[in-house]
């Protein structure tokens, strides 16, 4: 691991003007009183101090939308597309960090998922550590997302007042350093400092779940034949908003859109969610989710216990955003802590 | 042989068609693909024997539900075009009111003169295989449909709430704005346009065909908002549907 540096808050508009100069730079600006991720023409553009944005950063790795190939349909052409935008993804909250160090073991699981790979190999990401938590529906404390984790960012970032404390990740977050002047070695004296920065957030960031996090994927296989599924079915409008804020949801579409002289056509990825009726649609008309506790309970158990299975990381890091977003306030806190009230109370009851 | 394709208006205000002529500037190729037998809003000719019929406007007159048939009996495809042809639309507002009512307040003593009667969507008259939602009709959509026709394709409509694309969008809720919005309960595939522009969804696309209805219910109320304020909003486009509703 490389040394870290320290970059004075004066100096920080000046380095932004340098990446700028070889990267797309993207980070969180403030909209109409929420804060999304968009490009950045200077510093100013930026507001770090931000609760969670409405979508998360992973757009830039999973395109809402996406061409996969091109192609001819007389077939005498394929062509793959793959992203070639360097990109520098700036303020990464921690939970989003752990949520990319999920999609990666994803994505490149069995198949390396090429497409993705080449989102992640042009874009830079520089994390931002939170100092405060986001909201009352954020929870990362006890999804233990509350620090950053060890891969994922190539630089992280931790406000000590006056100046930045910059970790490096990997070398190409290093080189981002690389003919810029302003910055600096840190000193025995600045990782004190950070380290005391650190120790103190933690006041700030309530336990918000009454179960620990060790516990969720065992609790959502006891709940698999839980009543609360119909009862989160009876308000859930079914609109997929809580998937598509989600950074750890990644389902897609693929479909083939051909020109009108059905001549030409691409396959486009497109974000899909389990939420909606035709999400587990299939040929010949049957449907394998067709009702919505069927479809919240897929839902939790992904979260809780299936993506746990698949890579050995709980598949929620707390973020909050998809109770931010669902109008009749179905909430992991709510949901995971009502599983557990259940289970508490009638323990012997877990033959699933 | 190319297929050969007739557009035909009931009543509408003609917006839908004049989408199809924007979306043919910009897809030119489509007329290397089809040939186009008829359609009053561009052209003088009126071919009848045409495979695929795109219907315009609602059925407001019993001797539109001939035209209506004969449309049905010449053509193998009939894509209602928009939502009047959709749902009804705009014109079946005045369906709350009787006939009678309607006739007085509209033609005074010359009532009688003319032939009228509820507004109805095309499908309350004849089959309609496919159907190209919204008012007007979206560009793109109109030209993707096109396409998985000539494909032979069913067309595939999105089927869940506009909420979904809102929310890609990263717009603010009208319900945190103190608006009304039938996002929640309407067909996506507009790209939320509306609530991107601050006005709340009126659902002109028609509902998904599974809403959760009593939870939306409680939405309103939760947002402080009555059920008669979103029975306005959804009287612009869906007084057919909700009338049907409350007869059933
Ligand atoms: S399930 Fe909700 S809280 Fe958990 S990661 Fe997804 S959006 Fe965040
Ligand atoms: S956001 Fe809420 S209402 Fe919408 S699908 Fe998710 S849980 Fe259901
Ligand atoms: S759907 Fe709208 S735009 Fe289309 S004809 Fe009817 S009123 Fe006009
Ligand atoms: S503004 Fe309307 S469409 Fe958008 S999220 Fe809110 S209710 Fe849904
Ligand atoms: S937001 Fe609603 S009213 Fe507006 S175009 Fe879309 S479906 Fe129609």
């Amino acid at each position: 691991m490389q040394p870290a540096k320290i970059l004075p808050k004066s100096a920080f508009p000046g380095w932004i003007d340098f990446l700028k100069r070889s990267y797309t730079v993207v980070g969180p600006k403030a909209m109409h009183g929420q804060t999304v991720f968009g490009e950045i023409e200077t510093a100013d553009d930026l507001t770090l101090e931000y609760n969670q944005s409405v979508i998360p950063p992973k757009k830039y790795l999973v395109p809402q939308r996406e061409v996969l190939i091109e192609y001819k349909l007389d077939g005498t052409e394929v062509e793959a597309k793959f992203n070639e935008e360097a990109t520098v993804v700036f303020g990464v909250h921690t939970c989003d960090l752990h949520a990319i160090k999920l999609l990666d073991l994803i994505f490149s699981k069995g198949f390396t998922d090429q497409h993705y790979a080449a989102h992640r190999d042009n874009t830079i990401i520089i994390g931002y550590e939170c100092l405060t938590t986001c909201g009352p529906e954020s929870f990362c404390r006890s999804m233990g997302t509350a620090s950053a984790p060890e891969s994922a960012y190539d630089l992280h970032i931790i406000d000590m007042g006056s100046d930045y404390f910059i970790q490096i990740g990997t070398e190409r977050g290093e080189a981002l350093f690389t003919g810029y002047d302003g910055v600096f070695t840190a000193t025995e004296p600045d990782y004190a400092r950070m380290n005391g920065t650190l120790s103190d957030k933690w006041q700030r960031f309530p336990y918000r779940l009454d179960v620990d996090v060790t516990e969720i994927p065992d609790l959502l296989a006891e709940s698999y034949h839980s009543d609360h599924w119909q009862e989160l079915a009876d308000i859930c409008l079914a609109c997929g908003m809580c998937t598509q804020v989600c950074p750890t949801c990644y389902c897609f579409d693929i479909r083939d859109e051909v020109d009108v002289t059905l001549s030409v056509g691409k396959r486009v990825r497109s974000w899909d969610s389990c939420q909606i009726d035709s999400f587990a649609l299939v040929a010949g008309g049957h449907n394998f989710r067709e009702t919505r506790a069927a479809r919240q309970r897929h839902r939790f158990m992904r979260k809780g216990k299936y993506q746990f299975d698949a890579t050995g990381m709980v598949g929620c890091v707390g973020c909050g955003r998809c109770a931010t977003a669902c109008l009749v306030d179905i909430t992991p806190i709510k949901t995971f802590n009502e599983l557990y009230r259940r289970q508490q109370q009638q323990p012997e009851e877990v033959e699933a | 042989m190319k297929p050969k394709i007739a557009f035909f208006d009931f009543t509408s205000c003609e917006g839908c068609q004049l989408t199809v002529v924007d979306s043919l500037q910009t897809n030119v190729g489509l007329l290397d693909m089809v040939e186009i037998v008829q359609f009053r809003e561009a052209m003088t000719e009126k071919g009848t024997d045409y495979q695929i019929a795109f219907v315009e406007g609602s059925c407001t007159r019993e001797s539109d539900e001939d035209r209506l048939r004969a449309i049905r009996e010449q053509a193998d495809v009939v894509v209602a075009l928009g939502a009047c042809a959709h749902l009804g639309g705009i014109n079946a507002i005045r369906n709350i009111y009787s006939i009678d009512e309607v006739r007085d307040e509209v033609y005074g003593d010359k009532g009688e003169w003319y032939e009228t009667y509820q507004p109805r969507p095309i499908d309350a008259v004849i089959a309609v295989d496919a159907v190209i939602p919204g008012c007007p009709i979206d560009r793109d959509e109109f030209i993707a449909v096109v396409t998985q026709v000539l494909q032979g394709r069913e067309p595939r409509i999105p089927d869940h709430p506009v909420c979904i694309e809102c929310k890609l969008n990263e717009t603010v809720c009208m319900y945190l704005r103190g608006e009304i919005c039938l996002g929640p309960i309407s067909r996506a595939g507009c790209g939320a346009i509306c609530p991107k522009y601050g006005f709340g969804c009126v659902g002109c696309r028609g509902m998904i065909s599974n809403p959760n209805l009593e939870s939306m219910e409680e939405v309103l109320e939760q947002y402080g908002r009555t059920l008669e304020e979103a029975r306005a909003k959804m009287s612009m486009f869906l007084t057919y549907q909700t009338l049907e509703e409350g007869e059933s």
